[in-house]
């Protein structure tokens, strides 16, 4: 296992590095200064020139990758070209945002998703598989734009169930320090406290749910069809064979077999679902870092665009790469697939 | 009678209609006796077995005039009736028994599970410590001393002979009367298969278990067997105790098998022509009328074309209607 985790370890050190070379690269493809694009600071400004001393403008690529991992480190990341905010502080503030919805979301599709699947699976074929099959074959391939504006067209318009974007109302005057929402409420400790945590998660639950669509189909399919496969599988049989009820021998042996499987796919699930965060954000003019970098990526604000693509490529890698360890801690004959011996 | 099987026949659809895969299939087993079924491959063996558990699903059609375990009949129960009986009164073990154990518990969680509750006492504080020491006891008794390493492994770790040993274990843990053993040792070496088989009689032996065993090789078959059933593509061809019918076969597949064995070819003249049966096993979808052997059975006549009865001779049965060494008293 130490061996596993090392390995694990040194492609996460190796990937990052990587990362870093490439918004390095970044800096010097784009069009314009690149000191500019590093730093968001323009010639004309009076602190250009102690700025480009300190990522060595001028000398050698070395010089300047190396001026430039020593700033990274610093936190110092520049300046939006756009508003001149600083990066790291902007990222900081609304990396919360964002999890908080892709979180939740997350959570939202693994709770129906996996029972729904296992049902699908011992239905096989019969009317509710196939039912539920349908269901999730058309969830899927909605977009999730059309879908959400939809939504907001008649729940939060026609219907005026829920507000239509945003994160919480105004009126509420909650100084964001984390990003995320519920956790400034309880930092803020407003005087009225439940309406504020009320208006903030009517706010949040029509972007959560239509972003827990997609996850929740994918998932309801990976179950369906592990399950399926591990129900195949002679311990199954061996289970009932020992006199087990069948309520055990699903609860035992088929659902965490099935789910070492649909743990092996939640990577790309959730890369998927950050996409997804992305264009929701946009939608409901949820701060997060998705419509931030959205409107960067429009506008050229070339340093934001580098420090997003270094922060949401992180995250997909760090939660990769824990649930592999994740995996191989909980599914022991994994490492030994992995190496051949123990 | 511990399992009295009469006419079984199990069927299966297929897009060229209904197949009889077994046959009006007599099967007898006492108490305490060892029963070896002899069968080649596809032969129906393994289906029997799954009959008796109930493992088959709905796509198999079953019919029998009786299908009885201790005066139960097992095709009247419910589902859960009947696991309450096979769970308890009858074990499996199985060939590939690695992929028989789930590959994410250990060895003693397994294990743990096998363990009836009416075999602990006292409350649900001990019966923890109580489930751990029955299942050092279990692997003692299948001969693994190491008990504390074995709890720990996963079945990767195991060899094919430790996981059988272990699925012994687990089958003997409720104390079965019966215990189907299908093909157990058919991916072992000979001295494993040895081990494994010498576990089986002792238990045997000590707690008046049956053991039906399912072999595919007649030289391969536990010695201390007692009575031999031989099927042939779904249909029983011959039983009767393992002495008398090695020594006088009654049913031609029977001979012919004998014929081939090592101990025959070691009789006979160097580079002489192994005895076989001409052809080979026919396939699901082309069955041949009557009795199944008769396409390759070097007795066959016109009347072979109908299914032969199953006739009992004192304790010996087959089903044949020319059959071979058989003193005329009628």
């Amino acid at each position: 296992m130490s061996r596993y985790l090392l390995r694990q370890l040194s492609l996460l050190l190796v990937t990052l590095w990587l990362l870093t070379l490439l918004a390095f690269g970044l800096g010097h493809w784009f069009s314009g200064d690149f000191i500019t694009n590093t730093s968001g600071i323009f010639p004309e400004d009076i602190r250009f020139a102690d700025v480009a001393e300190a990522r060595a403008a001028g000398a050698d690529v070395f010089s300047q990758y190396s001026a430039y991992l020593s700033h990274l480190f610093r936190g110092d990341w520049g300046v939006s070209l756009l508003d001149g905010e600083p990066v790291f502080e902007q990222i900081a503030l609304r990396f919360g945002a964002t999890l908080e919805i892709a979180l939740l979301a997350f959570i939202l599709a693994l709770l129906p998703g996996v029972p729904l699947g296992v049902i699908a699976a011992l239905y096989f074929r019969k009317t509710i598989d196939h039912t539920i099959l349908t269901l999730s074959l058309s969830g899927y391939s909605i977009p999730v734009f059309w879908f959400a504006q939809i939504a907001i067209l008649v729940i939060a318009i026609h219907w005026g169930l829920v507000p239509i974007s945003g994160q919480i109302n105004p009126l509420y005057e909650i100084t964001p320090r984390s990003g995320s929402i519920i956790l400034d409420i309880f930092l803020e400790q407003p005087e009225h406290m439940g309406a504020a945590l009320h208006s903030a998660f009517a706010h949040m639950v029509l972007p959560i749910c239509i972003l827990a669509i997609m996850p929740m189909m994918l998932i309801i399919r990976l179950m369906r069809n592990s399950m399926l496969d591990v129900l195949g599988q002679n311990f199954i049989t061996s289970g009932y064979a020992k006199g087990l009820s069948t309520a055990r021998v699903l609860w035992n042996h088929a659902l965490p077999n099935a789910m070492q499987q649909v743990m092996r796919q939640l990577g790309t699930l959730i890369s998927l679902l950050i996409t997804n965060t992305m264009i929701i954000e946009v939608i409901f003019s949820w701060p997060g870092l998705g419509s931030w970098l959205v409107r960067s990526i429009y506008e050229r604000d070339y340093p934001v665009i580098q420090g997003g693509l270094l922060v949401i490529s992180a995250l997909i890698l760090l939660i990769t790469i824990a649930l592999n360890i994740f995996h191989a801690w909980r599914y022991p004959q994994v490492r030994k697939d992995l190496y051949a011996a123990s | 009678m511990l399992l009295d099987i009469r006419n079984l026949t199990i069927a299966k659809d297929t897009p060229t209609g209904r197949v009889n895969v077994l046959e009006r299939v007599n099967l007898q087993i006492n108490e305490a006796e060892i029963h070896t079924l002899v069968g080649e491959s596809g032969s129906g063996k393994s289906l029997i077995a799954r009959a008796i558990m109930g493992f088959l699903s709905s796509s198999w059609h079953i019919q029998a005039d009786r299908l009885w375990f201790e005066e139960q009949d097992l095709l009247n129960l419910s589902a859960k009736q009947r696991r309450e009986i096979i769970g308890v009164d009858v074990a499996m073990i199985f060939q590939d028994a690695k992929s028989y154990l789930d590959p994410n518990l250990t060895i003693g969680e397994q294990l743990q599970e096998a363990v009836l509750d009416q075999d602990l006492s006292g409350g649900f504080w001990n019966r923890r410590k109580q489930r751990k020491e029955r299942v050092i006891q279990l692997l003692h008794r299948v001969g693994i001393k190491d008990h504390s390493a074995m709890i720990e492994s996963y079945p990767h770790e195991l060899s094919e002979g430790a996981a059988q040993k272990i699925m012994i274990a687990s089958a003997i843990a409720h104390r079965p009367k019966l215990l189907i053993a299908d093909e157990p040792t058919s991916t072992m070496e000979p001295a494993t298969r040895q081990q494994i088989y010498r576990l089986l009689a002792q238990f045997h032996a000590r707690h008046g278990m049956s053991i039906l065993l399912i072999s595919q090789d007649l030289g391969a078959i536990m010695k201390e067997t007692e009575r031999l059933t031989m099927i042939y593509s779904g249909q029983i061809m011959e039983s009767g105790s393992t002495r008398e019918l090695l020594d006088a076969p009654h049913h031609p597949y029977t001979e012919a098998l004998l014929n081939t064995s090592l101990y025959q070819q070691a009789q006979r003249p160097p580079r002489s022509r192994l005895p076989t049966l001409a052809g080979t096993e026919p396939s699901m979808q082309h069955l041949p009328i009557g009795c199944r052997l008769g396409p390759r059975c070097a007795y066959a006549r016109p009347k072979c074309v109908q299914t032969p009865d199953f006739t009992k001779k004192r304790d010996r049965g087959f089903a044949c209607h020319y059959p071979l060494h058989l003193e005329d008293d009628a």
